[in-house]
C-alpha cells in the first residue's frame, strides 16, 4: 500500500513537473483520452487472445480426434502385428499431400525411432515438442503436450503429442496441423477488432470532448455572468446552475453582495466625511475673513485647498459609484420639467424665460441623478449668463444598425456667448470666465466626466439665439 | 427685516447671526428642526436660512410642513449636498434658493437680500421713494444724494417701510419684523424710532395713518 502510494505520488510529481495543462477542460479531456486509449488497447488485446484461445481449442479438438484415431490404429496394429505395413487413413486428404503441414507420426518413446509417419511428411523429419524438452501440461490428465513448432516446410504447426503405452511398450503419437491458415484468420480478426475499436475510440474521443464541454458549460456561464457584473449589466449571477455548482454560485453571489456593500459603505463614509467637513470649512473660511492677523491669508489659502480636495474626492467617489449602475432608464421629460421649474425659481428675479420643447417619451439610459447633474450644470450656466432667454430642445437619433441610439439635448441662450478660443478653453477645464457671477467654475468638469462615463459627448457652439449652444449627446434605449 | 437662521452647527450658526446682524437684520435662531419649524410657523419672517441636515427634523421636512401650512416666506436652503438632484429636490419642496457649503458669507447675504427684495416684488437692490434712496447692498440711505446717518434700528425701520412702500404697515407688524424674539416688544418704541427717523429725513415721506400704522410714500404735499 505504502509503495503504491509512493508510486502514485511520484507519478503525480512527475506529471506536475513535466506537464500540467492549465485548462480544466484539457485535463479532463486528456485524462479521458488516456483512459479510453488504455481501455481500448486492453480490449483489443483481450478480445484477440480470447478469439485465439477459442480458435486454438477448436483446432486442438480436431487434432485430438485424429490423435485418438491414430492411437486406436496403433493398438489395433499391435494386436494384428501389422503396424509396419498397414497404411493408416485418417480421412483427411491433407495428410497425403506432401508438406501440407498436416502430419502425423508414431514413434517409439524409448528410442525415438519413427515407426510410422503420414505420407505428407515426404521423407522429412517432424520435430516433436518433447524433442525440445516441452513437458506435458500437468493440468491435463491425458498427458498431452500441446505446442507450436516449425514444420519441415517452414510453416507454423500446431502439434498435439501424447505418450501411450500398449502392452508395456511406449509409443509417442503426434499429430500436427498447419496453423498459418488460422493465424491469418486470427490476424484478420485482430485487424477488424482494432479497426472497430479505433472507430469506437474516435467516438469516445468525440463523446469525451462533448462531455467536457457540456460539463464545463456552467463554468463558462459563471465566467460570462461575472463579466456582465463587471460591466455593470447585472448585479448577481442569475439562472439555473447544476446542483454541484449551485452552492459555489450562491457563495459567489453572497461575496459579490458583501463586496458591494463594503464598497457602498466606504463610499458613504467618504461622502459623509466630505460633507461633514464642509460645515467646519464654512466656519473656518468665514471666521478667517474677520481676522486681520499674520498668517490669516495662509489659513484662508489652506482652507481653500481643503475645499478643493473635498470636492475632488466627493466627485471621484460619485463617479466611482456610477460605474456599476448603468442599467437604469430615466425619463428625460420628467428631469427637464423639474430642472426648468427649479431654474425659473432660482433665476426668478433675473426674469429668465426658460422654454422647453415637448420631449415626452424620450428616455436616457442611465441614472436620474447623473442626468440631473449634467443638465443642471448646463442649464445653470445658461440661466446665469443669458440675457433673458434659455431654450431647451431634444432630438432622438438611432444609428443605422438601430443597436445604439442617442439623445441630443440642445441648450441655447441669448447671452454674450463664448469666443471659439474660450469655448476650447472651457472644455479643457472647469474655468470661470465671468468672475462677477457667483458659482465656482462652469461645472463642466463634472459634466464632462459624466458624459465620458456614459459614452456621450458635449459640444459648445454658437447659438442661433446669439449666445452659447450646448449640445449634450447621451445614450438612449432604442425606441421602436 | 427679520430673518430666521436654522443651523445646528453652533459656530456656523453664530457666524450667520453675526453677519446678518452686521447687515442690520433682526435675527432669530434655532439649532434643530423642531424648534426651527415652530419659530417659522409662529413668527413672521422676511426670510429663512434653513440647513437641510438638522437634528430631530430635517430641513426638507420642515420646509414642506411650512409650505403645506401656507407659510410663504422666502427660504434659502443651506446644505453640504451640492448635487443638482439635491438642489432640485429642495426647490421642489418649496425652497426659493439654495447655497451649498462651504460658502462665503457675502454669498448668503446677497441671496437673502435678493429673496427679501423678490418677495416684496421689487426688481432692484435700490429702492426709491421721492428723494430718499435705499441701497440694500451696502445698507445705506441717501436723500438727494447725500447720505443719511442712521442707527441700526432706524435703518431697519426705514428699510422695512421702503420694501413695502405705498402700503400701510401696522405697529405690530413693524415690531414683529424689526426685532428678534428676545426684544422687549413695546410698541411705543416704534413711535420713538419713527419720530427720530422723521427728524433725520428732510422730506416728509412717512405718514401716520391713525389707528392703522405707518406708510411710506411720496407725500401729496411735495
Amino acid at each position: 500500500m505504502m509503495i503504491l502510494n509512493r508510486a502514485f505520488r511520484r507519478m503525480r510529481s512527475f506529471c506536475a513537473r513535466v506537464w500540467r495543462p492549465r485548462s480544466l477542460a484539457a485535463r479532463l479531456f486528456i485524462t479521458g483520452v488516456i483512459w479510453s486509449l488504455l481501455a481500448l488497447v486492453a480490449a483489443a488485446f483481450v478480445l484477440t487472445s480470447l478469439y485465439r484461445q477459442s480458435v486454438e481449442a477448436g483446432f486442438d479438438e480436431r487434432l485430438d480426434n485424429h490423435l485418438t484415431v491414430l492411437i486406436g490404429e496403433v493398438s489395433k496394429g499391435l494386436e494384428t502385428e501389422r503396424l509396419a505395413n498397414t497404411p493408416i487413413a485418417l480421412g483427411e486428404a491433407q495428410f497425403d499431400l506432401p508438406l501440407s503441414g498436416w502430419y502425423w507420426v508414431i514413434r517409439e518413446t524409448e528410442t525415438k525411432a519413427v515407426l510410422l509417419v503420414s505420407d505428407s511428411i515426404f521423407g522429412e523429419t517432424l520435430v516433436l515438442p518433447s524433442d525440445w524438452g516441452a513437458e506435458p501440461d500437468l493440468s491435463d490428465p491425458a498427458g498431452y503436450i500441446k505446442a507450436y513448432g516449425i514444420g519441415p516446410d517452414g510453416r507454423t504447426l500446431r502439434i498435439l503429442e501424447r505418450d501411450v503405452s500398449i502392452d508395456s511398450v511406449g509409443f509417442t503419437v503426434a499429430v500436427s496441423g498447419d496453423f498459418d491458415q488460422l493465424q491469418t484468420e486470427i490476424d484478420g480478426f485482430q485487424a477488424s477488432a482494432v479497426l472497430t475499436l479505433a472507430a469506437f475510440g474516435l467516438g469516445l474521443l468525440l463523446a469525451t470532448y462533448i462531455l467536457v464541454r457540456i460539463g464545463l458549460r456552467p463554468l463558462d456561464d459563471i465566467r460570462a455572468g461575472l463579466m456582465r457584473i463587471r460591466q455593470g449589466e447585472t448585479e448577481e449571477l442569475d439562472g439555473q446552475f447544476p446542483t454541484e455548482i449551485e452552492p459555489l454560485v450562491r457563495e459567489l453571489n453572497e461575496l459579490i453582495k458583501s463586496v458591494n456593500e463594503v464598497i457602498e459603505r466606504s463610499r458613504t463614509h467618504v461622502g459623509n466625511l466630505a460633507h461633514a467637513l464642509k460645515t467646519p470649512l464654512s466656519v473656518i473660511t468665514n471666521e478667517i475673513r474677520r481676522i486681520e492677523a499674520d498668517g490669516a491669508d495662509k489659513i484662508a489659502e489652506q482652507a481653500q485647498l481643503m475645499r478643493n480636495q473635498v470636492q475632488t474626492y466627493l466627485d471621484r467617489a460619485r463617479m466611482a459609484a456610477r460605474v456599476n449602475t448603468i442599467t437604469s432608464i430615466t425619463d428625460l421629460a420628467f428631469v427637464l420639467d423639474r430642472l426648468t421649474r427649479a431654474m425659473q425659481r432660482i433665476y426668478e428675479d433675473r426674469g429668465v424665460e426658460v422654454s422647453l420643447e415637448p420631449c415626452s417619451g424620450f428616455k436616457f439610459r442611465g441614472e436620474q441623478q447623473d442626468l440631473e447633474e449634467m443638465l443642471g450644470n448646463i442649464l445653470d450656466n445658461a440661466c446665469k449668463y443669458c440675457r433673458d432667454e434659455v431654450r431647451i430642445s431634444v432630438r432622438y437619433r438611432p444609428d443605422q444598425t438601430r443597436q445604439r441610439a442617442f439623445l441630443h439635448v440642445y441648450v441655447d441662450d441669448n447671452g454674450p456667448g463664448l469666443t471659439e478660443e474660450q469655448r476650447h478653453e472651457a472644455m479643457r477645464r472647469g474655468r470661470r470666465f465671468d468672475e462677477t457671477k457667483p458659482g465656482s467654475g462652469l461645472g463642466l468638469n463634472i459634466v464632462n466626466e459624466l458624459v465620458e462615463l456614459y459614452g456621450g459627448s458635449l459640444t459648445l457652439s454658437q447659438s442661433a439665439l446669439g449666445g452659447l449652444q450646448v449640445e449634450l449627446v447621451l445614450p438612449s434605449p432604442v425606441i421602436d | 427685516m427679520r430673518v430666521l437662521v436654522v443651523e445646528d452647527d453652533p459656530d456656523l450658526n453664530r457666524q450667520l447671526v453675526e453677519a446678518l446682524k452686521d447687515a442690520d437684520y433682526a435675527v432669530d435662531t434655532a439649532v434643530d428642526g423642531e424648534e426651527g419649524h415652530f419659530l417659522g410657523d409662529t413668527e413672521p419672517y422676511d426670510a429663512v436660512i434653513l440647513d437641510i441636515g438638522l437634528p430631530s427634523m430635517d430641513g426638507i421636512s420642515v420646509l414642506e410642513q411650512w409650505r403645506r401650512d401656507g407659510r410663504t416666506m422666502p427660504v434659502l436652503l443651506l446644505t453640504a449636498r451640492d448635487r443638482w438632484s439635491d438642489k432640485v429636490a429642495g426647490i421642489d419642496a418649496g425652497a426659493d434658493d439654495y447655497v451649498a457649503k462651504p460658502f462665503h458669507m457675502e454669498e448668503i447675504l446677497a441671496r437673502i437680500r435678493a429673496l427679501v427684495r423678490r418677495s416684496a416684488g421689487l426688481a432692484s437692490n435700490e429702492i426709491e421713494v421721492g428723494p430718499v434712496r435705499l441701497d440694500t447692498r451696502v445698507g445705506r440711505a441717501t436723500e438727494n444724494g447725500s447720505p443719511i446717518k442712521l442707527t441700526s434700528h432706524e435703518y431697519r425701520l426705514l428699510a422695512y417701510l421702503m420694501h413695502h412702500k405705498g402700503r400701510v404697515v401696522s405697529r405690530t407688524e413693524l415690531v414683529e419684523h424689526l426685532y428678534d424674539q428676545d426684544f422687549d416688544r413695546d410698541s411705543n418704541t416704534i413711535e420713538v424710532f419713527v419720530g427720530r427717523l422723521r427728524k433725520k429725513l428732510k422730506s416728509d415721506i412717512i405718514q401716520t395713518e391713525r389707528g392703522l400704522g405707518y406708510r411710506i410714500s411720496v407725500s401729496d404735499d411735495l
